[in-house]
């Protein structure tokens, strides 16, 4: 009797235990008893956690305009996000509108089928620029399946005070932007912050300098086709431009994380700062009173190009869960995701380039930008086109501009390197 | 008395039959098979499939462990973090065995303070290896770290390097720093082993008439190989599986150019950041490998170490 009571009693006790470790959190409710026929909750996903209150409203106007639709915005930890998702996708309780990543990072989802793909379903896809609805399609079937939430632009930001206590002005012509460093240099203020230390900035920084050496568009076409490979004397050339930057940074540029260099522009301890639009909130936090402007790096000797470039990439994207119950719910959705409406407001309330075009800034530091990259845009073309594989081109190239910078590396040998690497997945289009 | 009154508590308590006691052990059991033993399995298992997302696709023999010895970047990479993961291995045993072995037995002499000091050399490994990391990549940032600043203040302007920048100096700071928060551990192990070798032992060598470093090196010295064997298993299991420390400083792609990469971080970067389609199987033959070796290492360690105690005793 009594070693019975302690074999039940060890048992309770185990077990107890054991369930409190790992019960599950419950499910968030989705209300549903209460609600009448028509009436959905539709789930969206995100990975913008510093968002969600701007997301709520947004979703409010939404849910004015459509009565009965109710929005359940939910973020996740950024670099949790690919696994929360990855998860919530395959399993039943996921969401039905997630937002995705853009380009390759989106490939896993679009194989495993976990996306409804979109073709002839959403209005408004044909107006979005082709490098940016890209970021939306599967690169084995040529489907769309989202529609893209912003774009990232890449240009050189500059302080104005800086400039102007300098006498000096945005550099038009490749001599003018040489000169405006070399005055800076002589006037013992960093002409350029980078973080090198960080390789991802290294392809953004590259593509600033030497797309419009390159070629922008027309090299990726030809790089794309294989009538051309990032050998080409004219690749090479633009990373020797890069190289040829290097006396301009901070001496020990390698050594210098990406927050040091946020810090080393916001501070005006550096002039120029080349970096993505989405460094304009950050400047605009940590910098309320710097007077912020930014260019497009000039045509050097030699481009490819007719005028300067601006890179850009999709940011984000919206899809449907294949799995979803409410499919067509969120096709509306999807379909309001496209409008200029849903635009202006990812531009006024999340600060972001909206991927529909129509759209007015009303910030100056965005505006001024957008305009540059209306003006001529180009491809980030190692993230556009040469993240589909392994390794990723962006990766290879930031580690071998970080050679090249430690001078290990010239510039035709971090080319080829690359186009070694990119060659082991990438097969030219003929 | 204190023995008998043991043996008379032993009939006195409840006693266990052995299925009773399974039944205690259970739950820890399934804990342990449902978080340790079947994760480790089922790692096993993905690195022998290929895969498209989460999906599993063919039965791929060894296709992934063959990817990690001949594809880009794992072909350069593997064996590139692989040989820092050694080297931070050989530092680490350096440093705790001279500089370690050093202050225990330092503090084991000290009369007054000793558990002051014992504390102060362990408060580093109480703090996160990533603010550790953090910390010093702070301060020995080129722009704004204050060790730079101090060695050109007092004249070392050769020695004032950016030393996470260059990838010659950048692997060694990560050796040291990892050194330099874990260096309490073998004080405390090596300290707890010394006060338990008898004086008497001691003090008829020296009536003998032997130096203090004879004495060291006859008599402490090899009493304390089997706290040496376990600074030794803790030390290389420590040193492959670093992660924090190498990512505090380098990033998740090791920088300066790989100067600081290791495999858990190669691991890290294939299975989440990769974006691969075939994360899951790379990823997993890097987590199974770098298990088996482990294991292996380990278990031939201990047995290597048992035999050393053998022939002492």
């Amino acid at each position: 009797m009594r070693r019975k009571f302690v074999t039940l009693a060890a048992f309770a006790v185990g077990s107890a235990l054991l369930l409190s470790g790992c019960a599950p959190s419950a499910p968030a409710g989705s209300g549903s008893d209460s609600e009448s026929a028509d009436d959905v909750t539709l789930k969206v996903w995100s990975w913008r956690t510093e968002d969600i209150e701007k997301y709520n409203k947004i979703f409010d106007v939404y849910e004015k305009e459509n009565p009965g639709v109710t929005v359940d915005f939910e973020a996740f930890q950024n670099t949790e996000y690919n696994q929360i998702l990855t998860t919530g996708l395959a399993g039943s309780d996921g969401p039905d509108i997630p937002m995705v990543r853009a380009y390759g990072q989106l490939q896993p989802n679009i194989a495993a089928g976990q996306l409804e793909p979109i073709d002839g379903k959403v209005d408004g896809l044909d107006d979005i620029a082709p490098s940016v609805l890209a970021g939306a399609v599967g690169k084995d079937d040529g489907k769309t399946y989202a529609v893209p939430l912003a774009t990232q632009t890449l240009q050189m930001f500059y302080n104005k005070d800086i400039f102007k206590e300098n006498g000096l002005k945005v550099p038009k012509t490749w001599d003018e932007f040489i000169d405006v460093n070399e005055t800076l240099l002589k006037n013992n203020v960093t002409p350029i912050a980078l973080g090198a230390k960080d390789d991802w900035m290294l392809p953004i920084f590259s593509d600033i300098i030497g797309a419009g050496r390159y070629g922008g568009s027309e090299f990726e076409k030809k790089v794309l086709d294989g009538s051309a490979t990032f050998d080409d004397p004219d690749y090479v050339a633009s990373l020797q431009l890069v190289e040829d930057m290097k006396k301009y940074m901070t001496p020990d540029v390698v050594g210098v994380s990406y927050t040091d260099s946020q810090i080393q522009f916001t501070s005006g301890q550096a002039a120029q700062f080349p970096g993505g639009s989405f460094e304009i909130a950050t400047f605009a936090t940590q910098a309320p009173d710097m007077d912020l402007g930014s260019y497009q790096v000039p045509l050097p000797p030699k481009a490819v190009a007719e005028k300067p470039v601006t890179p850009a990439y999709a940011d984000g994207n919206f899809a449907i869960n294949s799995k979803s119950p409410n499919k067509e719910a969120a096709f509306k959705l999807l379909n309001w995701f496209a409008t200029p409406e849903f635009g202006q407001l990812v531009a006024d309330d999340l600060n972001q380039f909206s991927a529909v075009p129509g759209v007015d800034y009303s910030d100056k530091v965005m505006a001024e930008a957008w305009k540059n990259y209306e003006k001529s845009p180009a491809p980030y073309l190692l993230l556009v086109n040469f993240r589909y594989g392994e390794p990723l081109g962006t990766a290879v190239l930031g580690q071998q501009v970080q050679k090249m910078l430690l001078g290990q590396q010239d510039p035709a040998g971090a080319a080829s390197t690359l186009q070694t690497g990119i060659s082991q997945w990438f097969t030219p289009a003929k | 008395m204190s023995a008998t009154n043991t043996r008379r508590s032993r009939h006195t308590g409840i006693t266990l039959s052995k299925r009773t006691g399974l039944v205690f052990v259970l739950p820890a059991l399934i804990l342990f098979a449902v978080f340790v033993l079947y994760p480790l399995l089922t790692a096993l298992s993905y690195s022998f499939f290929s895969w498209t997302g989460i999906v599993r696709g063919d039965f791929s023999v060894l296709d992934n462990y063959v990817t990690l010895f001949t594809k880009l970047p794992y072909r350069d990479q593997v064996p590139n973090a692989f040989f820092h993961n050694v080297l931070l291995f050989v530092g680490a045993m350096v440093f705790q065995n001279t500089v370690g072995l050093g202050l225990a037995v330092l503090l084991h002499r000290l009369k007054r303070f000793k558990r002051f000091f014992q504390t102060i050399f362990t408060l580093p490994y109480l703090v996160s290896p990533l603010v550790v990391g953090y910390l010093w990549s702070l301060m020995l940032s080129p722009l704004f770290g204050p060790v730079n600043f101090i060695l050109k203040a007092v004249g070392l302007d050769a020695l004032a390097q950016p030393w996470l920048g260059n990838p010659a100096t950048a692997i060694w700071v990560v050796v040291f720093v990892t050194a330099w928060q874990w260096v309490g551990f073998p004080v405390l192990l090596y300290g707890a082993a010394l006060g338990g070798i008898p004086q008497e032992i001691d003090e008829a060598a020296s009536l003998d008439g032997t130096t203090s470093w004879q004495r060291f090196r006859e008599i402490t010295f090899p009493l304390l190989t089997p706290a040496i064997g376990t600074v030794s298993v803790l030390t290389f299991i420590g040193a492959m599986e670093a992660f924090a420390i190498p990512y505090a400083l380098g990033g998740s792609q090791g920088s300066p150019a790989g100067a600081t990469d290791v495999l858990s971080l190669l691991f890290y970067r294939t299975a989440f950041e990769s974006g691969a389609s075939n994360a899951i199987g790379t990823s997993s033959a890097i987590a199974t490998l770098l298990f088996v070796f482990i294991f292996g290492v380990a278990v031939f360690i201990t047995w290597f170490m048992r035999k050393a105690e053998r022939k002492l005793y």
